[in-house]
């Protein structure tokens, strides 16, 4: 009924453009309220994009170390089975030796399509500079594997990674750690193992300050030094991997784990507690740019209400000559929904004005004059819409079922 | 005389309170194609009540109005305006056009909400309509640019636009001039004795009573006459 349906939206149409102002203000709140969710949600999940990218990206996306989480099968108990072997006070073995057939695991990481593992070694050093003596948790890397695992790389405030193969005993300490020791590019530092071996170290870099991830007492040198200055040669306690997916990472750590009993760490669970934060986030926000949303269809349930109470002499004359109930019911649901569609186009307009300006300015973050991270996708702009059709449909039906209060006979019969 | 198109057996109509108010108390009336039927009597008699039942745009609350022999009581709101859509044309004392619409426009609304011709058809329809009601140059004005009499043919014109076998008026001349309601009056006429159509007109005024082909007179919500009379055309002035 392509004539009929025709009818009741240019009926509606009529009415709209009869009332010229009370149209202009209920679409104008749509839009502001369309307007300001797609600014503000833009904002929400920008930054929270952002700050998750920072979360995976700045550690690998697995870490595997030389710990397990419970102690390896016991002969016996294979053996026997249930009931004839018992273990008391049985304890996990902490492994010193670092992470055996270490190679194995990486040609396994090897073989799944895009990931790439990265051995390192990690262990605590003294640095003493003068009579001041500081902690350095170092980190032995193969630097040319290690950027293609974190981003390390685009944290150094200066030198470059690679530096540290070419330098004799090159390391790369934080800014902080750096200046507390009076420390600067291409100085000599002397470093003193747990084991007690002393090398002098010359910084090759330095990281920038307020990295989370980093800490301030790390330093990166490459894993052959490592390994010498911290006593244990050819060993490696920690695998980092990099997935091609990062939301694959929780899936390839369990597997990792049963196949070899390392305790393999995803960044989920790592930051477990930062996803659970910004769970709360969303809701948050959501409730928020919700309540924009509902207050702008009070403006829909307006405009169709007294729309209704202006026109009910023109539904009473409407049904007398033959138009049914749904069909009036309708004409006045179209008219909030045409205010809605509108005022969600100016909405979406008013939108990508703002997040043009969002897009413009620029804060300090972590250390940098930044652009404030905005997700610009079209999801957004699509659940405003959706949600905007949706209050406006239900703020228009609400006083279109009023149309069925209309006596035809009174008002036919009581006249103007 | 003809078989009739709607038939009130008993019919009633009853507004609830306590006591009950008696709008219509069994009428019984039979409405012939071909004829002008004029309902007469004091202001409150209940003609207009019994128009509205006639016109299945108010329900009774007691007997039946059968059209062309079926029931109407046991149909739904969509089927009675259905009904209304397809059978039925209203005018009213006042002209009721949709303020929003010019007159073409307003007469086109049943014919697109029947839906059975294309626009052009529809439009075509609604000038022709005009044509005969002598408003064929007024089709794009709006009926607050139209005189009082321009409107009432308007809303005739509008009633016809499905070709009604039943035109229904509740004072259609009520609001007109003497020279406007005769002519008004002898359209009606036109309806019913060129036309063919069943002619139901509720009015108050005796001149017009004295040309309808059936003239029922009520009071105090009951019929209590028939007179079929043989007539002439109203002439202007002859109403009161």
């Amino acid at each position: 009924m392509a004539g009929r349906l025709g009818l009741l939206i240019h009926i509606a149409a009529k009415h709209l453009l009869m009332r010229k102002r009370q149209t202009l203000v209920a679409v104008s709140g749509v839009a502001v309220g369309v307007g300001f969710f797609l600014a503000v949600s833009a904002l929400m999940v920008g930054s929270q994009a952002d700050f998750v990218k920072t979360l995976i990206d700045s550690a690998p996306h697995i870490i595997i170390s030389d710990e397990r989480r419970s102690p390896p099968p016991q002969p016996g108990l294979t053996a026997f089975g249930k009931g004839a072997v018992q273990l008391h006070g049985y304890k996990i073995r902490s492994e010193v030796r670092g992470i055996k057939d270490w190679q194995a695991i990486l040609r396994e990481i090897d073989r799944m399509p895009g990931a790439i593992g990265s051995p390192s070694l990690s262990g605590a050093v003294t640095l003493r500079v003068g009579g001041r003596e500081e902690a350095l948790a170092v980190v032995g890397i193969d630097p040319s594997i290690e950027t293609r695992v974190s981003t390390i790389s685009d944290k150094l405030r200066s030198g470059h990674l690679i530096d540290l193969e070419r330098v004799q005993g090159g390391v790369i300490i934080g800014e902080d750690q750096a200046q507390r020791l009076a420390l600067g590019m291409g100085d000599i530092v002397a470093a003193t193992s747990a084991r007690g071996g002393t090398r002098n170290l010359k910084i090759v870099g330095l990281f920038k300050r307020g990295q989370m991830q980093l800490g301030s007492g790390t330093g990166y040198m490459l894993l052959r030094e490592a390994q010498s200055l911290l006593g244990r040669p050819f060993v490696i306690n920690r695998i980092g991997v990099k997935l091609p997916d990062p939301y694959a990472a929780q899936d390839a750590a369990t597997a990792l784990e049963a196949r070899y009993a390392y305790k393999a760490e995803s960044w989920q669970e790592r930051s477990a507690d930062f996803l659970g934060l910004l769970l709360t986030r969303n809701v948050i926000m959501y409730s928020v740019v919700s309540a924009i949303l509902l207050v702008a269809s009070f403006g829909i349930y307006t405009a169709v209400s007294n729309s209704v109470a202006d026109k009910r002499r023109d539904i009473a004359i409407m049904r007398s000559i033959g138009f049914s109930q749904g069909d009036l019911q309708l004409v006045f649901v179209m008219e909030g929904m045409a205010l809605a569609v509108v005022g969600v186009v100016l909405g979406w307009g008013l939108g990508f004005v703002l997040m043009s300006v969002l897009g413009t300015l620029k804060f300090p973050i972590a250390g940098d004059i930044q652009p404030i991270p905005l997700d610009r996708g079209t999801r957004q702009y699509l659940i405003a819409a959706a949600a905007s059709l949706a209050a406006g449909v239900v703020a228009a039906w609400l006083p279109a079922r009023k149309t069925a209060t209309v006596d035809p006979v009174d008002i036919l019969r009581g006249a103007v | 005389m003809s078989a009739p198109v709607l038939v009130a057996e008993r019919l009633s109509r009853e507004l609830p309170g306590d006591p009950p108010v008696t709008l219509v108390a069994e009428a019984e009336l039979a409405i012939e194609p071909g004829k002008f039927t004029a309902i007469v009597g004091p202001s409150g008699c209940g003609k207009s009540s019994l128009l509205y039942l006639l016109g299945l745009i108010d329900r009774p609350t007691g007997g039946r109005l059968l059209l062309d022999g079926q029931d109407m009581s046991p149909l739904s709101g969509d089927e009675r305006a259905r009904i209304r859509l397809q059978r039925f044309g209203f005018v009213f004392q006042f002209h009721f056009l949709l303020p929003e619409f010019n007159a073409l426009e307003n007469v086109m609304l049943p014919i697109r909400r029947l839906g059975r011709l294309t626009l052009p058809q529809a439009e075509a329809r609604a000038r022709d309509l005009l044509g005969y009601m002598g408003l064929a140059d007024k089709a794009l004005k709006s009926p607050d640019k139209l005189s009082g009499g321009e409107r009432q043919r308007v809303a005739i014109a509008r009633a016809l636009a499905n070709d009604p076998v039943l035109v229904l008026g509740d004072e259609p001349t009520g609001n007109l001039d003497s020279v406007n309601s005769a002519r008004v009056v002898n359209l009606f006429r036109d309806l019913a004795h060129s036309q063919g159509r069943a002619v139901v007109c509720v009015t108050h005024d005796p001149a017009i009573a004295e040309v309808a082909d059936i003239r029922v007179s009520m009071l105090d919500g009951r019929i209590v006459e028939v007179i079929r009379q043989e007539t002439g055309a109203l002439e202007p002035g002859a109403s009161a």
